[in-house]
């Protein structure tokens, strides 16, 4: 129960936070929303399949840009405001403050995804339509969730480092190239299919593409249910290595005594 | 010290020498090289894949690759400058700055004169990328050309941001400003597919933009013009350029009054 209430406190405390300042949710749309327009440009007439194609990988890129904005500026944040030795201090441990965060920015993210979707539909001004409505929810969900798993990995190592910040902006195009947001995995080079295939949001994604488009042609043999079962394997391994990277983190940190340091 | 303060090119040179050791104070070199050499690559490498995938003539790789190589300059001359008065508001060195009796232009163009070195250095590696990884044909281009329209290009975009920036005088944060500004060219500067597919009513922002004659040029380089085939391209980038940096200027000097008038000098 103190896990939980330590949970719900740092998920109230990130609300109140991002309340106070609502404008930041604008740089996380602009990018997959800028993007998103670029491939429907070059699409030129983009038929039904490629609008979807495109404003699906727009909707995982800002979710994407919102977890990642936020495991890399939740700490630097309390490095700049003189917070962190006093959240380091708490009896709770580290990973349920950050886990509050990473929930109200998923929850922030499925905004985001939907901002992006709904806009790029509005402006293009063809219907939404996805072949299974309850699969393609599903997927968005767990996409987002293994989102901010991977988020909630990245975090640990953030703590660590006083370049989070530049950590933060340089990530974002390598998970966009290496997830295949905007184009099928098979156009990469084929030593890099270790690495896209160990990022969940790329059997997300694929996840979504078999839910929303009717006989989707570049999908992964696993098919629908196989890509859940390999995000939620992968999700479920972020999450350990995660676990174990904040308690290494939170010994390192005081045996070095440079938290505090920006 | 008067003296000092008084000469324009001193108080520049001593800005520019402050913001980069500012730089290196907090930023680990390594961590600098890793973004230097890293950011670029992975722009190219998504628009590449985007425009093989989409498959539209119009657009081949080498379009998209050039656009590309010279917009990751944006990242160090929009991203980066435009977040100079940020900074300073966020350090609380703002105030000091501006009761210095210190010209104005010299501290902020000081300021971001290493973003220039490193915005040159961004885009040499990322043409290096085209031309090595994504076989971008260089064998026609005229290097000296595309030299030219890398050193014009970073100065008129380093121009862009500044003028970006004075709104961080004013706003509580300049770091939405960057972002938006940051992405915004891959759409309408013509990096990713040519000017005239955007609607007519956004041309005349694109043309507004100095990175629309930069990316233009850096094609016509790239395919082999001459200088004297550049030149009014290059000409007409150099003027949106000067006159981005006036405007940023004045832009400046207003939202210093209306920052000091309201006393949101220190909010962020």
């Amino acid at each position: 129960m103190p896990r939980l209430r330590a949970l719900t406190a740092s998920f109230r405390h990130q609300a109140a936070i991002f309340w106070a300042e609502p404008q930041w949710i604008v740089p996380n749309i602009i990018a997959p929303f800028v993007l998103a327009m670029v491939v429907l440009m070059l699409f030129r007439e983009p038929s039904p399949e490629a609008l979807l194609y495109a404003v699906l990988g727009g909707g995982m890129m800002g979710m994407w840009g919102n977890t990642l904005y936020a495991s890399g500026f939740s700490i630097q944040s309390d490095r700049w405001w003189g917070t962190v030795d006093a959240i380091f201090a708490a009896p709770s441990s580290l990973i349920w403050i950050i886990g509050g965060r990473t929930i109200w920015h998923a929850l922030i993210g499925i905004i985001n995804g939907f901002f992006v979707l709904v806009v790029a539909v509005l402006i293009f001004q063809m219907p939404f339509v996805v072949a299974d409505m309850p699969q393609f929810l599903l997927a968005f969900i767990l996409t987002l969730l293994s989102l901010a798993a991977l988020g909630m990995l990245f975090s640990a190592a953030f703590v660590l480092t006083r370049s989070a910040q530049v950590l933060t902006n340089g990530l974002e195009y390598p998970i966009y190239v290496g997830t295949g947001s905007m184009f099928p995995i098979a156009l990469l080079p084929f030593w890099t299919n270790p690495l896209s295939l160990s990022l969940a949001p790329t059997w997300g994604i694929d996840a979504i593409r078999y839910a929303a488009l009717d006989g989707y042609p570049h999908g992964f043999s696993a098919g629908y249910w196989g890509d859940l079962l390999a995000l939620g394997l992968l999700s479920v391994f972020y999450l350990t290595v995660s676990i174990w990277l904040y308690k290494a983190v939170d010994k390192r940190a005081r045996k070095t005594a440079n938290l505090m340091r920006y | 010290m008067a003296d000092y303060v008084s000469n324009p090119f001193r108080v520049f040179w001593s800005s520019a020498v402050l913001a980069k050791r500012a730089l290196f104070a907090w930023l680990n070199p390594a961590m600098w090289a890793t973004q230097l050499f890293g950011m670029s690559l992975f722009q190219i490498a998504f628009f590449v894949y985007v425009a093989t995938f989409v498959n539209n003539a119009e657009v081949t790789v080498e379009f998209v690759a050039i656009g590309n190589a010279l917009q990751s300059l944006a990242i160090v001359s929009i991203f980066a400058v435009c977040n100079i008065t940020g900074e300073e508001k966020n350090q609380g060195t703002i105030e000091n700055l501006l009761v210095s009796p210190a010209n104005r232009f010299s501290v902020f163009v000081g300021r971001a004169m290493f973003q220039i070195v490193n915005g040159i250095a961004t885009v040499v590696i990322a043409f290096f990328y085209a031309a090595f990884i994504f076989n971008v044909d260089f064998s026609h281009a005229n290097l000296v050309g595309l030299a030219l329209v890398i050193l014009i290009t970073t100065f008129a975009m380093t121009g862009f941001g500044l003028m970006l920036s004075s709104l961080g005088l004013f706003l509580r944060t300049s770091m939405i400003i960057a972002n938006v500004f940051l992405f915004i060219g891959l759409l309408v500067c013509g990096v990713n597919f040519p000017v005239s597919y955007l609607p007519a009513y956004i041309q005349p922002i694109s043309y507004a933009i100095p990175m629309t004659y930069g990316t233009e040029a850096a094609r016509m380089a790239v395919s082999g013009a001459s200088l004297g085939e550049m030149s009014g391209t290059l000409g007409l980038e150099a003027l949106v350029g000067f006159l981005v940096m006036i405007a940023g200027y004045l832009m400046f000097r207003g939202f210093e009054h209306l920052a000091r008038s309201r006393g949101t000098l220190d909010r962020f």
